[in-house]
């Protein structure tokens, strides 16, 4: 089967991203050498449009069978080439990857260790795919209903846009209210519009609408199955109605779980949770929510000063920008002189970022009603500490204002902290909940991060709002409604193509002695009395392989990562 | 010349995988030596694939998976680490030095800890010099 194989290797410059370190003639000349390979080239972008059609082309025309791409990680680009192969009539799994371009160019300066490298990787999947063998998908039913797990804008719009469309949302909030850390919010920036106005008009639609169930005071416990065939068990921790759990099937999950702001303790030299007039950004919200900007003495501020980037942007807390903080300030400047005429504000910030639509008008306009803007060092925080009795003010703050080079002391009755964003503290949870992954931050990880923001590593699971990273509302709103579209596409579709790679039991070879039944973490593998057989039903496989290194008898084959595929790997990267 | 060791390096496709391919897309530097080869799941790693490895003139392999607790198929990195004190068993029979083979865990957000370790690895069996197999040592095992 090896001997007669026809296999075309692709080396991809990447523009000049693997050119510049990887001779890319080099590795097509090596290439050339192996047995089985009829056509060998090099090329700017392989995946652009001439790169797949030249693939494309040399299939029909030298009559290739299996296809080589030494490139950038499969994890980007497999899916556009094997839809290149599908094309020319060629089974999509007689495709190989050689990542010459995260494993080579841009981690190694040396171009002859480079170029080496890529020799290897690219003999490795030239090897390796003469092994391949044409796989077919698998289609699975696509079941309509989507679970949605946060009740605030994000979680709320993904479910009205899937209920709008006609399939059924179970909409599960933690708290006893839908509206999240909008509704902790007086007005929005940049336009100043009413958060409440935003939020009633999406909480009284979803709360209607006959499509969505939504579940306060929810917990969803456990989230079993596989794309389009999920089971989700829905716990109710509400004071009284606590019964039995509810089992949901669901085709589709979207994780909405947001953020929790950062703990303002955690600085002690701004003095929080001991001078009583520092205060968080929230809880500034709270005192414009119900119309009364004072000190807890109840008087009216005379000095308001609002510090940004309050564990954000820091080496010893966030290195993150939390995005939101600085729009905030700027629209307290605005919204403090509303409440308190006469009123001085005094801005302490590192960099302004106004980075939105109407972002950077809104910081002209803000510049405009008096505002005492000063900068600050990132790393030379400023200190707040208690006025002497006669002084005017309640605070002094301390700045090495970084413009005019000195050491400014502002005073202060309110001191606003602009706390950043964290991830929510049980996210490790619900990442383990639906198999998903955090970053460094604790952030839910994306599919990719420029072309597929809202899907994850995980199929049919979806992430959007700012439990995935700080964003501001119509960030969250955008990537909630964009996953709501990927599922509609779905469900439009009724059925779903999986992945053709499961594994399976030799018949001839398995002794029946039972010992991959207890391993599959999928219950995927069943035993056949009658036969005293293995058996494993391959809608629940997703393909690990524990069983298949396990099997004494080496009765499991891994279909697309056979002992025979990785042999010859290996035998490839050592040559 | 300095000895340039040869390195497999077998990594689960979910987190292992994903840090190094974080580690190119930070441009963070790292030794050469390691030739990586994709699996779904660090359960999927026969032992054959590292004597196989060895055999086939490898100085060092490198096995990554999920940190414990964090497997993509939850629990395939357990099996690994109960499979691998047996792996490393065999392995001191046969004269191979401890620090040949290694086993590390690499979540998809660590590409530093990928480079550090691949850096430090190929630093030790550097030191160690090439491997001892012999061929005919561990033929037996891969058979099959």
């Amino acid at each position: 089967m090896t001997e007669d194989v026809k296999i075309g290797v692709y080396v991809c410059n990447c523009g000049t991203n693997i050119a510049k370190t990887v001779d890319c003639d080099a590795v097509v000349e090596a290439a050339k050498a192996l047995p089985g390979v009829a056509a060998a080239r090099t090329y700017k972008y392989m995946c652009s449009n001439p790169g797949q059609e030249m693939i494309v082309d040399d299939i029909v025309q030298l009559g290739l069978d299996r296809v080589v791409v030494s490139a950038c990680s499969p994890r980007m680009h497999e899916p556009t080439f094997r839809k290149a192969l599908e094309k020319a009539g060629v089974n999509p799994y007689f495709f190989e990857m050689a990542n010459i371009r995260e494993q080579c160019s841009w981690v190694h300066d040396d171009a002859e260790a480079a170029t080496d490298k890529a020799k290897a990787l690219t003999r490795a999947a030239i090897l390796r795919v003469a092994r391949h063998d044409a796989l077919e998908r698998r289609s699975v039913d696509m079941n309509p209903t989507t679970l949605v797990i946060g009740g605030g804008i994000a979680g709320m719009s993904a479910a009205l846009d899937i209920a709008d469309a006609g399939a059924h949302v179970h909409l599960v909030e933690q708290s006893d209210h839908l509206g999240g850390n909008v509704a902790r919010v007086d007005l929005t920036a940049p336009y100043l519009d009413s958060a409440r106005d935003i939020l009633t008009e999406r909480i009284t639609r979803v709360v209607e609408h006959p499509r969505i169930q939504v579940h306060l005071q929810g917990e969803v416990e456990e989230v079993t199955g596989f794309v389009g065939n999920f089971i989700a068990r829905i716990a109710d921790r509400g004071g009284n109605g606590q019964g039995a759990p509810l089992s949901v099937d669901v085709g589709s999950v979207i994780v909405a779980t947001g953020y929790k702001e950062f703990d303002a303790h955690r600085i002690t030299h701004y003095g929080y949770g001991k001078l009583p007039n520092v205060v968080t950004s929230f809880e500034l919200e709270k005192m414009l929510r119900a119309g009364r900007v004072e000190t807890k003495e109840g008087k009216r501020p005379q000095y308001v000063a609002l510090i940004h980037c309050v564990g954000s942007r820091s080496a010893e807390f966030n290195s993150y920008c939390s995005r939101v903080c600085c729009m905030t300030a700027l629209k307290y400047a605005h919204e403090v002189k509303a409440a308190v005429p006469g009123v001085y504000v005094s801005d302490i910030y590192v960099d302004m970022h106004a980075f939105g639509k109407g972002h950077e008008d809104f910081y002209r306009r803000s510049s405009e009603v008096k505002t005492l803007f000063l900068m600050y060092e990132k790393g030379e925080s400023p200190v707040v500490r208690k006025a002497a009795a006669g002084d005017d003010c309640e605070m002094l703050i301390e700045v090495d204002e970084k413009l005019s080079g000195e050491t400014i002391e502002i005073p202060a009755d309110l001191v606003v902290l602009m706390v950043g964003m964290e991830a929510r503290p049980d996210s490790e949870r619900v990442a383990h909940l639906v198999n998903i992954s955090r970053d460094k931050d604790g952030w839910f990880i994306e599919s990719h991060p420029k072309l597929d923001p809202v899907a994850t590593t995980t199929e049919g699971i979806f992430i959007a709002g700012a439990c995935q990273a700080p964003k501001d509302i119509p960030d969250s709103v955008a990537q909630a409604r964009a996953a709501a579209g990927r599922i509609l596409a779905r469900i439009a579709r009724g059925r779903l193509e999986v992945d053709a790679m499961f594994a399976e039991v030799d018949e001839d070879k398995c002794s029946g002695c039972r010992i991959c039944n207890d391993l599959c973490p999928y219950t995927a593998i069943e035993f056949d009395e009658e036969k005293r057989k293995s058996h494993i039903i391959s809608a629940l496989c997703k393909s690990c392989g524990a069983c298949v290194a396990a099997c004494p008898s080496s009765a499991i084959n891994a279909l697309h990562f056979t002992d025979a595929q990785i042999f010859a790997e290996i035998e490839g990267v050592l040559l | 010349m300095t000895f340039e060791p040869k390195i497999v390096g077998f990594l689960c496709n979910w987190c292992s995988y994903t840090g190094a391919d974080l580690a190119g897309t930070s441009r963070i530097p790292y030794a050469p030596n390691v030739r990586i080869i994709r699996v779904m799941c660090s359960a999927r790693i026969d032992p054959t694939f590292v004597l196989k490895a060895l055999h086939d003139g490898a100085d060092g392999v490198l096995i990554c998976g999920c940190h414990p607790g964090d497997c993509h198929y939850s629990e395939g990195n357990y099996k690994m680490m109960r499979r691998y004190p047996l792996l490393k068993r065999l392995l001191a029979d046969y004269g191979v030095e401890e620090d040949r083979v290694r086993l590390e865990w690499v979540s998809a957000s660590e590409g530093q800890r990928f480079a550090d370790i691949v850096n430090d690895m190929t630093e030790r069996v550097r030191e160690l010099g090439p491997s001892p197999v012999h061929r005919n040592l561990v033929s037996d095992a891969v058979e099959r």
